[in-house]
Parts: C-alpha cells; structure tokens; sequence
C-alpha cells in the first residue's frame, strides 16, 4: 500500500468567532488524487492555506511527508501549490517565472533554467516560454500555475479551483494534466474544485465539506453510496395532470415533491425508492410521459448533503 | 528538494528576492519613471537656484545646500513610497501568496524588499550628484556636499524603508499603505519648511526630535555654518535612533507581519 503523504487531524480555524474550518481530519496517499468538495464558503481554500503552511491553524495539528506543521519552511519545500486566485508578474516571461521561483526553492541557476524549460514542456508551454506572462490566455496561466507548482518536485500538491473561468478544452487539458501528475510522479494530490463531474473523471477519494466541517470522506463510490437510499427523479406528465399528480404524490409515504423545474416535470426525491412513487401515478390514471432516476451520482449526494448551503 | 538546497535556500533566499525585486522595479519602469521625475523636479530647482533673479542671490554654498535638501527629501519619499507597496501592492496583485509558499523565510522575504526599495536611494542620490557638481562648482563644497547626502540621505532612507514595509505589512490595502505612508512623510516634512524652528528651546527640542528635521539640519549646519562633522552629532541622535528602531522592529515583527492578508487581527 502506497505510503501516507498528507495527514491532517482534528484541523480547525477560526477567524474572530467564525469558524472557517472545524475539526477536519483526513489522510492522502503516495500518488492518490483527493477531491476537496464544497459549496462556496465551505472551507475548501482555508484547509488549504492551512496545509501549505500559509495560514496558522488555530487548532489540530498536520504532517506532510512526514514533516510536522511544527516545521512550515520544511513543509514548503515538499510542497506545490496553484492559489485559487494566483496573480502573475506580467512583465516576466513563463521562463523567467518558473527560473525565479526554482531559485527560491533552492536550485542553482542552471538546475532552474533546466527545469523551467522541463516543466513548460510538459504542460504544453515550450513555444511560449519566452512571451510575457501579460501574454497569456487564462487557461496558459494556469498551466503555468501548474507547472510553478511543479518545480521543487514536490510530494504533495495542491490545486485551488484549476479549472475557474475555463472553456471545456481547457479544463479537460488541466484535468489530464492532473492525471498524469499523479499517475507518473506519484504525487498527491489535493483538487478544490466546485465541478463534480472533474471529481469523478480524476479523484480517487473525494472529501465533502460544508460550513467547515466534513460531511462525507472516501472513494467516490463510497460516498455516492451514503446517499443511496434517498434517491431523486424526474416525472414528466401532461401539464394538465401535474397539480393532480403532485397531489398524489404527496400523500405517498417517503416521498417529497421538490419544486417546478418546469411546467410538465415533478422533481421528487423517495427515502425508499420510486416504485411507490410511480405506481401512486400510474394506478391515479395519470399518464406518464417519462421518468428518470437521478440518483447514484456523486452531484446527488453532495447536492443532498449540502442543499442548505448550495440553495 | 535536496539539503543542498534547503542551505542555498536558506542563504541566498534574500538575494534571489532582492535581484528579482530590483528587476521588477528597474525593468517594469516603474523606477525609471519615478527617477525621470526626480530628475525633472532637480533640474527646475538648479535651473531656478542658478539663474532666477530673485534666488541666485543666494550664495553658492546655500543653493547647494537648497537643492541637496531637496534632493534628500524626495529620493526618501520614494523610498518610502516603493517600500509601501512592496508587500501591500503583491497581495492585491495576486502574487504575494506565490512568495509565502516558497521554503523562503519571511526574514528573508522583507530584506530582499528593503533592499530593492533601497536601490530607488542609491539611484536618486547618484542623479543628485551632477547637479550638486554644477551649483557648487568654484566653491569647496561638493564633495563635501556628496558625502553629507549619502550618510544622512541613506540613515533617512533606511528608516523610511523598514517603516514603509511595516506599514505596508500591517495594512488592510494597497491603499491604506500608501495613504499611511504619506502622511507620516508629510508630517515628518512638513517641519523642515517653516523658518528658523532651532532658535527657542521648543523649536530646537522639536527639530531635534524629527529625525527628518534633525538630519536636514545637521546638514545645513555643516554646510552652510563651516561646522565640523563632529560637532553637532547630537542632531544625529534621533534619526539614528529612527533607523536602529524601524530595522529592529522589522526583523523582530517581520516574520509575524508578513503574512497573506494585511490588516489587524487577520489570521
């Protein structure tokens, strides 16, 4: 079994007398890609800056690599990190970035330039390396971002929100990137994001937080099956027949009409499955048009887990 | 990262930081722009110092004290300037956070930046030095002049710079920081315009107590009253004191102060 690289335990912080991250405990693997889920204001880029040592928590305790917090410039040094709201110098080239930062990190000037020239390679910036950070497109930025996180060849990186404001090209190249940094590096990884459908294309674990706390931690399939029992659907029945079957649906046992996505379509939610719910309709006379069982997907249970927060 | 590094690290972070400060103030011109000024501002008093009807009654020593005065004052207000925003103006452009994530310590951090805000000192002394030359031209004083501006100029400035990035450290914004920070220039300044302050015993305690006003009179002591360097060195006192104090403070709260988000109480 791959060895532990992240440990966080019983980790909380406070800002005056509100609780930002309460009591988060969790554990990261050599090359293990772990999605920190959450609405806005969950805690996600706290329990990062924490982490990576930017923030003092104000209780718990973490190691990295075996490095205790009690040591952050330690920490630092086996450490990546992309910053949710990274800003860049935008009069220094990609090269120049990444050649500074390897500096910073300790490398020699010819082991900077080697790596810079390395790591632009390998997230698709080679032809850019001498254009101006000003230059860049976002979705460049980021991979830059990327690749600065890259350069001490870290044990642990941390991804804060890689994919914001990118079109689907260019999510789908940072999300390979994040694959292929875990796969062929066996480094950790930690992705903040708010897109589900990311978590479940590259997250081995996944860990759900709301309000600062953690709702939910395991594999993706664990924690989609948390929510199991409490499936959701769509009904759709001629538009003259939703009042009538809103009625009946509501006097069926565990069954709970959401609202009006649209006119013909009853969204449900059943703490025992939809057979009871289907069959109130159809014994009613009322025709159904379709049904679809959402359930069974990661954005269900986190949506169920977290709809105060996300409503 | 390999303990060879960690050392390079741990010795060389603050010089890795000061050069690539120094290239984002030198090669963004931003420096450049703010030592054009400069520039500008010594010419028109030259200019007018040498040649206007009214001030070139002034003796030679007196206008190369008036515009070594000025030259002092304005390199150490852009050196405070710069220093203001050195950490305040990185975390509202983003890249501050990139900084703090380095295995750099914060110590280094805050040198490598007095260091660069130092270099605006040394740029704006040396442009000062030709002007110096042609209004003291004929009479004994330049040299004399040149080493008085570069003892008490960088004591100013090196006091200014450590209380530029406190100031800068501590603030809630970019904004606050360079409001702040002029302020305090124009209150330490202010005194150093009105007439004849060391004649009362308040007067002298007060230009005493200034380190601005205690320097710049030091100076004018020595240059326009002939007295030796040693004579007055008790004016010297308070902008010594300015300098020891600002640069203690800074390596003693530097590593608590330089942290992500500015402003009392911020985590």
């Amino acid at each position: 079994m791959p060895g532990v690289t992240l440990e966080a335990r019983e980790l909380s912080k406070w800002f005056g007398s509100r609780t930002a991250v309460d009591s988060v405990s969790f554990t990261a693997r050599e090359g293990e890609v772990i999605g920190l889920l959450g609405p806005n204001g969950a805690g996600k880029t706290t329990t990062i800056r924490m982490l990576s040592t930017v923030l003092a928590p104000t209780g718990g305790e973490f190691s990295v690599a075996g490095v205790p917090s009690s040591r952050p410039a330690d920490i630092r040094a086996r450490i990546g990190v992309l910053p949710e709201s990274a800003g860049y110098p935008a009069h220094q080239t990609g090269l120049e970035y990444l050649i500074y930062h390897g500096r910073l990190f300790g490398l020699s000037r010819d082991e900077a330039r080697n790596t810079a020239v390395k790591l632009l390679g390998q997230v698709g910036l080679s032809e850019r390396a001498q254009s101006r950070i000003s230059t860049y497109s976002r979705g460049m930025r980021q991979r830059l971002g990327i690749a600065r996180a890259l350069v001490n060849d870290p044990d642990v990186v941390f991804l804060d929100e890689p994919t914001l404001g990118l079109d689907p090209a260019g999510q789908r190249e940072i999300l390979t990137l994040v694959r292929t940094i875990a796969e062929a590096r066996g480094t950790t990884v930690v992705l903040s994001t708010h897109t589900l459908p990311e978590v479940e294309q590259v997250c081995s674990t996944v860990l759900i937080l709301d309000k600062g706390k953690v709702l939910a931690a395991g594999t993706v399939a664990d924690v989609t099956s948390t929510d199991a029992n409490r499936q959701s659907g769509h009904l759709r029945v001629p538009p003259a027949q939703v009042a009538r079957a809103k009625e009946v649906l509501g006097g069926v046992a565990g069954v709970s009409v959401l609202s009006d996505e649209r006119r013909d379509v009853i969204a449900i939610t059943a703490t025992d499955g939809m057979n009871a719910a289907l069959s109130a309709v159809v014994d009613a006379g009322i025709p159904v048009l379709s049904f679809q069982i959402d359930g069974a997907r990661l954005s269900d249970a986190f949506l169920a887990m977290t709809r105060g927060s996300t409503s | 990262m390999t303990a060879a590094a960690g050392e390079r690290t741990r010795a060389h972070g603050w010089r890795i930081i000061a050069a690539q400060e120094c290239r984002d103030l030198w090669l963004s011109g931003r420096g450049p722009l703010l030592l054009f000024a400069y520039a500008v501002l010594l010419s028109a008093v030259t200019y007018l110092a040498a040649t206007n009807q009214i001030l070139n009654f002034l003796e030679q020593r007196e206008s190369v004290n008036l515009v070594l005065q000025i030259a002092v004052a304005v390199g150490v207000l852009l050196t405070l300037v710069v220093a203001a925003d050195a950490i305040s103006g990185e975390r509202e452009r983003g890249t501050f956070e990139s900084l703090l994530l380095t295995p750099v310590s914060r110590g280094a951090i805050v040198l490598g930046k007095l260091v660069a805000a130092m270099s605006l000192w040394g740029a704006a002394f040396l442009v000062s030095v030709p002007y110096l030359w042609v209004l003291g031209k004929g009479v004994a004083v330049v040299g004399e002049a040149v080493a008085l501006g570069l003892v008490i100029g960088t004591v100013l400035a090196l006091s200014m710079a450590a209380i530029g990035l406190v100031i800068s450290a501590v603030s809630s914004s970019n904004k606050v920081s360079l409001a702040v920070a002029l302020f305090l220039m124009l209150a330490l300044f202010a005194p150093t315009q009105l007439p004849a302050m060391p004649t009362s015993s308040v007067g002298d305690l007060l230009v005493r107590i200034n380190p601005v006003t205690a320097g710049m009179h030091y100076i004018q002591l020595v240059l326009l009253k002939g007295h030796g360097w040693t004579q007055d060195l008790t004016y010297l006192i308070s902008p010594v004191v300015a300098v020891v104090a600002a640069v203690v403070a800074l390596a003693v709260a530097g590593p608590r102060i330089v942290r992500l988000a500015g402003g009392v109480g911020s985590g």
